[in-house]
């Protein structure tokens, strides 16, 4: 009996990332049951809907996504199950980059993500507002473990803020530093950590660059003297190194989500692996 | 260019060297489908030995791949059947095609139990000629070569079991076939991607097949088809700023559509010689019922897309512009002129932005931002006036749909029938029968 009213009072989450995973398990402790709809190793656009999300979002008394079109599955998904869980999309809750009118856009550039760059998780102070909207949502739910929910947001947030102020240290010597991106991934880490990026090698994931697009980027890095090409999992990796070898740059291969790399568990150890990845190319 | 373009050229020549070769045996047994059946298994096999532990790179990912083809070389052994009855029973193409799409299947079900390594293996398929190194490629041409040699050696037998001719141990040829055949695609695939390597392996063969009979004279073309190709496939990508290997398959298919208008028109201006013109009331009718078509489709859904008229309107503007008023012709002028002044304008600037952002130029923040404002602002405009000329377009095809529409049909159906009355008129007496033979191939 005893048992049943616990598991009952658990909150089922969905979350759509393994970030806003952790992220809710961190606000949530205990009290909260929650479960990644994707694996960062298979990418976000999971290529079939599988029975496991499926069941996952049948049973979520609340669901956390990217937003955005970040998601473009998710639609389908809820199509197919009916869902009591409330909904809670993180890009409400942060300021967000690249959201610049996508219909009337006129030039030629590529604008894979229409309604903004979807990466903000990769931008750690943005976990304070993510955090607060996932408090709210918990706390709606369970009212009495509002108390709960806030002490743990705030133990969280004093950890981050303890590293966070380690690994600007660390990188200040390299703010302003330009670096390539193997994909557009990467605008909040990189505005967080003072980096500008040039340039994207992949503009289109999945479609090779041309020729002279690449040529024009070999030129211009050897001009400029960009030593550092961030790599994530899904970056093409041959042609990353060819362009490393033809500039003399050094290619960092960063983690773009919690669990797209063994080492990176969590979100706090997210941002060390990282941090110290990029401390490895930057350096002498 | 040069120092990025001469390893993926040298890489195209290998795979134009070889799969010329081997496009010619595929062709003769009817496998066209092969060489995707056994890139998918060599991807199966790169795929599990991710799930064992190994990096895709690895030598021993690469050999994981090597032995789960040469598994699938033995089964296309196994299933050849070379008696009469053959053509009763199971066609080749049909185990081929349950290979792959299980193959296919396998790899996605192993996939989602790896850790890392799905991007890479879609890599692996896709392909990227354009990063390929001097070592991948001494190492595939010293691999052919020797592939080479073998079939050089067992000639006789090889060639004589793809075109269908008894020969002893047929199924250890068979093997062997299959063998080096899966060799090279799985070598292949891992630099090119499987479409790259299938049109290689494909096209050429086709154009040599439909050319000659003699298959020394077959190889010399396909060399040359794959000569030719791959080095406007790779001009073209430069050229045209586009993705390197699809450039070069799209050039083929580019080659594929031109052979077979040269060779049709070949045949056609025989058989006008033969038979006088009315051999072209088929293409006569078939000319009047597009035009008739077109027309309809005009006067029916004026608003859809008419990319023929808007063609001829790009050439001959005054088709659309007469169907406007003088006020809106001028408006139509004035966004034009805009959108030329807007994009030229936004292109300088973008390379003034793009400048600034590789630090070779210096601006102050706030003139950073001004210019993003800028930019962004005319590019709005822009696509402001783009959509004027939208508007103003849509105005001319309410306009054209009866006065361009309906003629057409009329004119369409006209040419139709003058083309039915072609084929009823009394044929030129011709005895010269000119239908072409069908190429055989010689051993």
């Amino acid at each position: 009996m005893v048992l049943a009213v616990l598991v009952a009072a658990t909150i089922n989450v969905a979350a759509t990332t393994t970030d806003l995973r952790e992220l809710v398990a961190v606000v949530g402790g205990d009290r909260v049951r929650v479960e990644s709809l994707t694996d960062p190793s298979q990418g976000h656009h999971p290529r079939e809907l599988l029975p496991r999300q499926l069941t996952l979002l049948a049973s979520a008394d609340l669901l956390v996504r990217v937003g955005l079109d970040n998601e473009p599955w998710l639609a389908r998904a809820l199509r197919t199950v009916k869902t009591r869980a409330r909904d809670l999309d993180g890009s409400k809750a942060v300021a967000l980059l690249g959201t610049e009118t996508p219909r009337l856009r006129s030039d030629e550039r590529p604008h894979i993500h229409a309604f903004g760059s979807p990466n903000y998780w990769l931008d750690p102070e943005d976990a304070h507002p993510l955090t607060a909207k996932i408090l709210e949502s918990l706390a709606d739910l369970a009212p009495a473990d509002r108390p709960l929910f806030e002490a743990n947001r705030a133990r969280f947030l004093t950890a981050l803020d303890a590293r966070m102020a380690r690994w600007l240290d660390q990188l200040r010597p390299y703010r302003g530093t330009r670096v390539v991106v193997g994909h557009d991934a990467w605008p909040y880490f990189a505005r967080r950590f003072g980096l500008t990026i040039t340039a994207t090698v992949e503009e289109k994931p999945g479609i090779p660059p041309s020729a002279k697009y690449l040529g024009t980027l070999i030129e211009r890095m050897r001009q400029t003297g960009v030593r550092v090409i961030i790599a994530d999992p899904e970056s093409p990796m041959p042609l990353l190194q060819r362009i490393a070898g033809a500039t003399g740059a050094r290619v960092a291969r960063l983690v773009p989500s919690v669990g797209a790399d063994p080492a990176a568990t969590d979100y706090l150890t997210l941002f060390e692996v990282n941090v110290t990845r990029l401390l490895t190319a930057l350096g002498p | 260019m040069l120092e990025l373009l001469w390893l993926p050229f040298l890489a195209c020549l290998v795979l134009a060297g070889i799969h010329a070769y081997l496009g010619l045996h595929v062709l003769a047994r009817g496998v066209i489908f092969v060489d995707l059946a056994l890139a998918q298994v060599a991807a199966l096999g790169m795929t599990t030995a991710l799930l064992v532990g190994y990096a895709p790179q690895s030598d021993a990912a690469y050999y994981y791949a090597l032995a789960f083809t040469v598994c699938g070389a033995g089964l296309f052994a196994l299933t050849r059947r070379h008696e009469p009855a053959a053509a009763e029973g199971v066609p080749q193409e049909a185990i081929i095609g349950i290979v792959y799409a299980v193959a296919a299947a396998l790899t996605v079900l192993v996939l989602d139990r790896v850790a890392q390594g799905g991007e890479q293996i879609k890599q692996l398929l896709v392909g990227s000629i354009l990063s390929v190194t001097a070592d991948e490629v001494a190492r595939v041409a010293g691999l052919y070569a020797g592939i080479g040699v073998v079939h050089w050696l067992c000639r006789r037998p090889l060639l004589a079991i793809s075109l269908g001719h008894p020969v002893a141990h047929t199924r250890a040829w068979d093997f062997l076939f299959y063998l080096t055949f899966g060799l090279v695609v799985t070598s292949s695939v891992r630099i090119a991607g499987v479409l790259l390597v299938f049109s290689y392996l494909i096209v050429p063969a086709v154009l040599a097949a439909s050319l000659t009979r003699s298959i020394g004279r077959r190889l010399g073309i396909g060399w040359s088809a794959g000569f030719a190709v791959s080095v406007v496939g790779l001009a073209g990508s430069y050229v045209w700023d586009l993705p390197t290997g699809a450039t070069i398959v799209a050039t083929f298919g580019a080659l594929a559509v031109l052979a077979t208008f040269g060779l049709a028109g070949i045949r056609l201006i025989a058989r006008l010689r033969a038979q006088g013109v009315q051999t072209l009331h088929g293409a006569v009718v078939g000319a009047g019922l597009l035009v008739a078509l077109a027309g309809g489709a005009l006067a029916v859904l004026p608003k859809a897309d008419h990319f023929w008229l808007t063609a001829i309107e790009e050439v001959i503007p005054p088709v659309e512009t007469a169907f406007l008023s003088p006020y809106e012709r001028a408006v139509f002028a004035d966004s034009q002129a805009a959108i030329a002044r807007g994009t030229s304008e936004a292109r300088r600037l973008q390379a003034l932005q793009t400048d600034v952002q590789w630090g070779l130029r210096d601006l102050p923040e706030e003139e950073r931002e001004r210019l993003r404002q800028f930019l962004l602002s005319r590019s709005e405009i822009v696509a402001g006036d783009r959509m004027v000329l939208r508007t103003l377009r849509s105005k001319a095809r309410e306009r054209q749909r009866y006065v361009l529409g309906m003629p057409l049909v009329l004119a369409g159906l006209a040419v139709a029938g003058a083309g039915l009355r072609l084929r009823r008129r009394p044929r030129r007496a011709a005895t010269r029968d000119v239908t072409p033979s069908a190429p055989r191939a010689v051993v």
